[in-house]
């Protein structure tokens, strides 16, 4: 790394600058306001079963990292205060005042509530990227507070972090369920796509779509192949840029609307972290240009007054 | 428009990238080798599982005989007897062994439905499937795992 300018930049300094891209500090509050909002839906919608982990202690089998932490045998009265915690540290953290307090308080909290609600035998793979996000969003400071948040569009490298950290662990959890496929028969490349695991899912959960597709094997076993071939390449969506990437994550989108039409996984806990990879810090000066004629109120001046002069043209 | 990029210094991005590349590590790691148990860094294995065309499709049932002189499915969810599915089956060798773990699925019914009819007994059963070409042939054969006279 070295810090003469008219050099070209190291392999590790391009490295580095990969992982910390310059991003508007405005996709951070809008990530912020969803991702905290969205917890909340989570914990009544997803993981909701916690605080009924804590009347029901009996079937409670502590994950790694609760016993490397000794984090106490869940409880009413210690899942209530979590759920109040959670929900008021979130509902603070939307807003963009005092994001990074509150930030700090939901990421372990909600690593914990998560951590108990998978604590009884079942482990689902859907909340990889969601608690990522907690962790890094306190990461980044700088920001303006309140609503003013949304239209910043002054660009951070901590912010860069933050969203490459995301969007790195959105493509994981596809690419590591394909290591998972690979890995679950024995370390066999292509036993999983031939095999017969979507009949097998829909058996165990019949419902009206599914049982008109066990009458066609072979289009389940297409369907395994789109998505295995489709998990391992996931990883090229990062370095898609524009368009192109647009179109990968609509496909993983519509791949996550068929898993829930044929499997009755929804996935949305990864789906929302998806917004990562959006420019949401184009919202407000796109919002201002359509709506705000009025250029005197809007902060880029000079360009809305273009604008309506271009479209007075028109 | 924009005020300046605010970069970061060398400490706070060796740092960031750092703790990026451990994370990506341990991830990769807990696919190769770990289990669920290393959650958030365990294996993304949720029907990872290969399953073989000619294979027995199992599928794992709680019946209850009620004290209106009823049989019913006992519906395995949150709102239901306060237990999912997955739990049970996860937990089917342990309730073998001592089905007294059943008593808390009476209980959680009891206590949400406090006005439908209680259970009385129940019986943990296996549904199982044949598959022969990765078809479906014929319904499924029952069995049962464990019974439960319940605790009142």
């Amino acid at each position: 790394m070295t810090t003469v300018t008219e050099q070209p930049p190291s392999r590790a300094a391009r490295i580095a600058g990969w992982f910390t891209p310059s991003i508007a500090l405005a996709r951070i509050a809008w990530l912020r306001t969803i991702l905290y909002l969205f917890v909340i839906l989570d914990m009544h919608a997803f993981v909701r079963d916690t605080r009924l982990k804590g009347e029901h202690p009996d079937l409670y089998q502590p994950l790694l990292l609760a016993r490397i932490f000794h984090l106490p045998v869940p409880s009413v009265a210690n899942t209530t205060a979590l759920y109040v915690v959670l929900i008021v540290a979130c509902l603070i953290g939307a807003t963009n005042y005092f994001p990074r307090v509150a930030g700090w308080i939901v990421a372990p909290a909600f690593t914990w509530w998560v951590l108990i609600g998978m604590s009884d035998g079942k482990v689902d793979h859907d909340h990889l990227a969601l608690v990522v996000a907690l962790w890094v969003l306190p990461t980044v400071s700088g920001a303006r507070r309140g609503a003013s948040a949304y239209g910043d569009q002054t660009r951070s490298e901590a912010a860069g972090w933050a969203v490459r950290c995301v969007q790195i662990s959105v493509i994981a959890t596809y690419f590591l369920s394909w290591v998972a496929k690979v890995r679950s028969p024995g370390w066999k490349l292509l036993s999983w796509p031939n095999s017969a695991i979507l009949t097998w899912a829909i058996v165990r959960r019949p419902h009206p779509v599914g049982e008109w597709l066990l009458l066609h094997p072979w289009l389940l076993q297409v369907m395994q192949w789109v998505g295995f071939v489709a998990e391992f390449l996931s990883p090229v969506i990062l370095w898609l840029k524009g368009r192109w990437q647009l179109l990968g994550a609509l496909f993983f989108i519509g791949f996550h609307v068929a898993n829930t039409a044929i499997l009755l996984i929804h996935f949305l806990p990864t789906v929302v972290c998806w917004l990562a990879f959006a420019p949401l810090e184009r919202i407000v000066p796109f919002v201002r240009r359509k709506l705000h004629r009025d250029p005197g109120q809007a902060e880029d001046q000079a360009e809305d007054r273009g604008q309506a002069e271009q479209q007075a043209g028109a | 428009m924009t005020n300046g990029d605010r970069r970061l210094g060398r400490a706070g991005k060796t740092i960031r990238v750092a703790v990026a590349v451990v994370g990506i590590g341990l991830l990769i790691n807990g696919s190769a080798r770990a289990s669920d148990d290393a959650w958030p860094f365990g294996p993304m294995s949720q029907y990872a599982g290969s399953v073989a065309d000619d294979a027995e499709v199992t599928f794992t049932r709680i019946t209850a005989q009620t004290d209106a002189g009823t049989s019913v499915d006992v519906p395995l969810n949150i709102e239901g007897a306060g237990v999912a599915r997955a739990e049970i089956e996860a937990r089917t060798g342990e309730i073998v062994k001592n089905p007294a773990l059943l008593q808390q699925v009476a209980d959680g019914w009891a206590k949400k439905h406090p006005d439908q009819p209680k259970y009385l007994k129940l019986e943990l059963i296996r549904d199982t499937t044949k598959l022969v070409g990765g078809r479906v042939v014929g319904p499924p054969t029952p069995e049962v795992l464990a019974t439960w006279q319940v605790r009142r």
